[in-house]
């Protein structure tokens, strides 16, 4: 009987083992960059302190205002919002036909297997020709080149995502208005408009998650403060000679803080979106 | 599961069949309205760069017609080698791991946490890597490896494992360890959650029927659970090697492709050949060679995804 005991004592000890280095692992690495933005320039050079000594918002002010940064903070909220609205729209002008309509079912099929192929195009063979696009056009160092690429690159996960929210509101409801009169239209967006705003409202909240992480189009497409989006702004900070390690912590800090906060909203769809609607959470 | 068309409830009451009939002609109409000029604009959007691509690969700057040089070029360009060797090394070495831990991890809270309340807090916790911009992940991985102000070298001369100051991000073999370490930091979680919920599909009967035959834990998952994650380890591997190939980022803020060529991912290779050589020729083709094979790669394994498509 004791050794059994022991055994489950030995379990035990390993699980939390285990989980605690995981936490270690994931808790640590964010501790030290909140902790690094939070230092004062002089701290930088002494010996390696663990916890600041003299706690001060100095480098975010100085990331802000100092660098200008916050114009870059502009252009990408303006960047993630647009790109939200032409997502949306055009994803939901995709599936609101092969999802409400009566389509021959090829249609839908070839439809959604031909997003899900966009998925595999890999950006930096995209954006070599697309770069060419958009200096022909005049358009680059501007915001509307990266929201019209950005919007492609989310139109996958939008048209399965809305397709997924959609299939699951009985079509019933719309024909009942249809039946009582209303117009496509009207049944459209008092019945069926209604019904999918929450996932609409996930939906959009993962697309600007991700086209606020995004970057490689962003550092290739924009030169300037014009158009230039905030991950930019920190990449500039990294690749400097020397390294102002508690102005770069603190940029850091604001690039993370958006889509963390999002997505204690939208947690429930993000996976769910990650893999195309194959793993759904309640 | 979504809805076939040809399951649309039939008109109420007892209007004549072709009425229903012109109403149904009437909404597919209306399908292909809304459809055509969307999907036509998404189609057209995204086959112009490519019909681009091939252009500028087999064209001179002055617009040239100057066959397959470009491709030859790229081809023989050792350096393209040294950049696929690299995304090979860095793929074996992320895309196991993650699956290992992720696997690992899931198993064990599956087992072992019961409550509800813990599984939910574990499941935003798991989430919330997923989401930090790679850029930021580059930042953070910057603060821990970087000489001078990098705290792994601080916790490990504290603990007298290392006497000097070990170069993390300056001898090839540990800036390719760093470069992917962050990767497993941020991609494990997602393993996690895909094959945590995959556990959840398993019929509680037959593991209990398993244990009352005596089945250890490893037996139970070997013969059990293995066979309901077997499509998610496939749908795993489809997603990560389509992010691996795209592993910019991350690369690019922590190592830049150095020392030398050694953390050169494809990625970062193509980017160098266009934006700093502005070989536009070159880049052109490599851009179709790469489309061309992840467009054969993508047909091959699309038909084997578990994916719900009506």
């Amino acid at each position: 009987m004791r050794s059994r005991s022991a055994a489950i004592w030995l379990r035990l000890i390993l699980i939390i083992a285990g989980l605690g280095v995981a936490a270690f692992i994931y808790a640590f690495p964010l501790y030290w960059l909140v902790a690094t933005s939070l230092k004062g320039k002089a701290e930088l050079y002494q010996s390696i302190t663990l916890i600041p000594q003299h706690p001060t918002l100095a480098s975010y002010g100085s990331v802000l205002f100092e660098r200008g940064f916050w114009v870059l903070l502009k252009n990408s909220v303006i960047v993630c919002a647009a790109t939200v609205v032409v997502t949306l729209a055009v994803g939901l002008l995709i599936t609101y036909p092969i999802t409400r309509l009566p389509v021959p079912p090829q249609l839908r099929v070839g439809v959604l297997n031909w997003a899900l192929s966009l998925r595999f195009l890999p950006p930096i063979a995209v954006v070599i020709p697309y770069f060419a696009i958009v200096r022909t056009l005049q358009l680059y160092d501007q915001p509307i080149a990266l929201i019209g690429i950005y919007s492609l690159f989310n139109l996958p996960f939008s048209i399965w995502m809305l397709k997924g929210f959609l299939a699951e509101i009985p079509l019933e409801l719309e024909e009942a208005a249809l039946v009582d009169g209303a117009n496509r239209w009207t049944s459209f967006r008092r019945v069926l408009l209604p019904l999918a705003t929450p996932g609409l409202m996930a939906a959009a909240t993962i697309v600007f998650t991700f086209a606020w992480s995004e970057f490689l189009f962003a550092l290739i497409l924009t030169a300037t403060p014009n158009a230039q989006t905030f991950p930019v702004g920190v990449q500039g900070l990294v690749t400097q000679f020397e390294i102002i390690w508690n102005d770069m912590a603190a940029a850091g800090v604001i690039a993370m803080s958006v889509p963390l906060v999002l997505m204690v909203v939208a947690r429930k769809y993000l996976v769910a979106g990650l893999t195309f609607g194959v793993i759904r959470e309640k | 599961m979504s809805r076939l068309a040809a399951e649309l409830p039939a008109p109420t009451g007892a209007k004549p069949a072709r009425a229903g009939r012109r109403r149904r002609n009437r909404q597919e109409r209306l399908a292909y309205t809304i459809l055509l000029p969307a999907l036509g604009t998404v189609f057209v959007i995204v086959t112009i760069p490519f019909v681009l691509a091939v252009w500028q690969s087999i064209t001179a700057d002055d617009g040239t017609l100057i066959g397959l040089r470009n491709y030859a070029r790229a081809l023989s360009n050792p350096l393209f080698y040294d950049a696929l060797r690299a995304t090979g090394i860095y793929a074996i070495i992320v895309l196991p791991a993650e699956i290992f831990l992720g696997l690992a991890f899931a198993l064990l809270v599956h087992r072992t946490v019961k409550r509800p309340g813990l599984r939910a807090t574990l499941y935003v916790l798991a989430v919330l890597p997923l989401v930090v911009p790679p850029v930021a992940v580059g930042v953070v991985a910057r603060l821990i490896y970087a000489p001078g102000y990098g705290v792994l070298n601080y916790f490990l001369q504290s603990a007298g494992l290392a006497h000097s100051e070990v170069e993390w991000l300056g001898v090839p073999v540990l800036a390719m360890g760093s470069v992917a370490s962050v990767d497993i930091w941020q991609w494990t979680p997602f393993v996690y959650l895909v094959l945590f919920a995959g556990l959840q599909t398993v019929p509680r009967e037959s593991i209990e029927a398993a244990q009352v035959d005596g089945a250890t834990w490893w037996t139970q998952f070997i013969y059990i659970e293995l066979h309901y994650l077997r499509p998610l380890f496939l749908l795993i591997l489809f997603f990560r090697v389509a992010d691996v190939l795209r592993v910019f980022d991350h690369v690019f803020i922590l190592t830049g492709g150095g020392p030398g060529t050694s953390t050169q991912l494809l990625s970062l290779y193509m980017y160098r050949i266009e934006f700093k050589f502005f070989d536009g020729g070159q880049a052109a083709a490599l851009a179709v060679l790469v489309l061309v094979s992840i467009s054969i790669l993508y047909s091959l394994v699309t038909r084997a995804l578990p994916l719900e498509r009506a």
